[in-house]
């Protein structure tokens, strides 16, 4: 009786895996037939922010706009939503176990983790950081993915402070060509920064046989730093 | 000749995952202009391609410094590995800098062999269609 209950138990998990869809592979920015592709960033009808988010995000555009200055110029990665909404211009990998799901962003070789099941990190031994920690379940055939563990963050479109919550819901789905596609639902709730939930949709298209290129921003200012050492040690100003 | 087709400006301003780069404002984007030299230094790194050039023109002649696209992105508009060497003639389409001074942002490049790779910019695309027009 125990052994009949436990494969149901164990076939019956094995069972439900089976029916998850496999995000592994390269993504790229999906493009909506006719229209002009990207998505999921940028434009729109202006966020619903509250008064303080809105004085803190004018203080930083004051300051950087003068310059044109990103965190990206200083080889920062973006952050949550920024990284995931942002990705696919410079592809996406995902890596997908049972228990955790590995998610790479080219620009900056930007990672985020997916926790599932025993994985997940309790919260008390949580670091915050720009892209969180990310828990993740399947919902029947949808990959729910809740994100916290932020830190305030005033330059991306989607700005955010330190307590908002991000979930995603991906899912795969065909378009009219038949090709698949990934799609993610955003929605980012804080009450701090906005007077009303924002969400947001992104989708990439497969590339076959895809491959991640390598990106250290950091070396040309390396490159840089090494010619002035040398012009130095040269006698050159 | 192998020319693979993207639009540099919304590479550029596509959004933080393509402009997470060092401000580019000191560029024209809708302009583009061909300068063809000798390399003296080429290094395809990210997140922008170091090139200098030696330039003979009307100016005289010269060294001109100039930065173009990640090489990520080069690469997946046609450049692969030592498609550039010192020594080589080759031509680059550039975005000038708005002051009117020597250097620009490579969009794409002519190399000695005559393979060409990189994006379009609105400028050239727009030049393009003047001509083809008959206009320009």
């Amino acid at each position: 009786m125990a052994a009949a209950a436990l494969a149901l138990s164990l076939f019956g998990s094995i069972d439900a895996r089976a029916q998850q869809p496999d995000f592994t592979g390269v993504w790229t920015t999906y493009n909506e037939p006719g229209a002009a592709g990207g998505g999921g960033r940028g434009g729109g009808p202006p966020l619903p922010m509250t008064d303080a988010a809105k004085q803190k995000v004018a203080k930083y555009q004051a300051l950087v706009q003068p310059t044109g200055d990103t965190p990206g110029g200083y080889c920062l990665g973006t952050g949550m939503p920024g990284s995931m909404l942002g990705s696919g211009g410079y592809p996406m990998e995902i890596q997908q176990r049972p228990e955790q799901i590995m998610i790479v962003y080219e620009a900056h070789s930007e990672i985020r983790r997916v926790y599932l099941g025993n994985r997940i990190v309790p919260e008390a031994d949580r670091l915050p950081g720009r892209n969180g920690h990310s828990s993740g379940r399947w919902d029947g055939n949808t990959l729910v993915v809740e994100t916290s563990n932020l830190v305030e963050q005033v330059d991306q479109r989607y700005a955010h402070g330190p307590k908002a919550k991000i979930v995603e819901r991906y899912h795969l789905e065909k378009d009219a060509k038949g090709e698949t596609v990934l799609v993610a639902d955003m929605t980012l709730t804080d009450p701090e920064f906005y007077t009303a939930p924002v969400t947001a949709v992104k989708k990439w298209a497969k590339v076959p046989n895809g491959h991640l290129l390598p990106y250290e921003c950091a070396e040309e200012n390396w490159i840089k730093h090494l010619e002035q050492l040398e012009n130095k040690a040269a006698g050159k100003r | 000749m192998r020319f693979i087709v993207l639009v540099v400006a919304a590479l550029v301003t596509a959004g933080a995952s393509l402009a997470a780069h060092h401000s580019a404002i000191q560029f024209d984007f809708t302009n583009s202009k061909a300068v063809t030299g000798v390399v003296k230094k080429f290094i395809a790194i990210n997140p922008h391609m170091q090139l200098v050039l030696h330039v003979k023109d009307e100016k005289g002649e010269r060294d001109i410094e100039f930065e173009g696209h990640s090489t990520n992105n080069m690469y997946r508009a046609g450049y692969r590995d030592n498609m550039i060497k010192v020594g080589d003639t080759i031509t680059v389409y550039i975005a000038p800098l708005k002051d009117g001074s020597d250097g620009g942002y490579v969009t794409a490049a002519m190399t000695a062999n005559g393979t060409r790779f990189g994006m379009r910019s609105r400028a050239e695309l727009e030049q393009e269609r003047l001509k083809a027009e008959g206009k320009k």
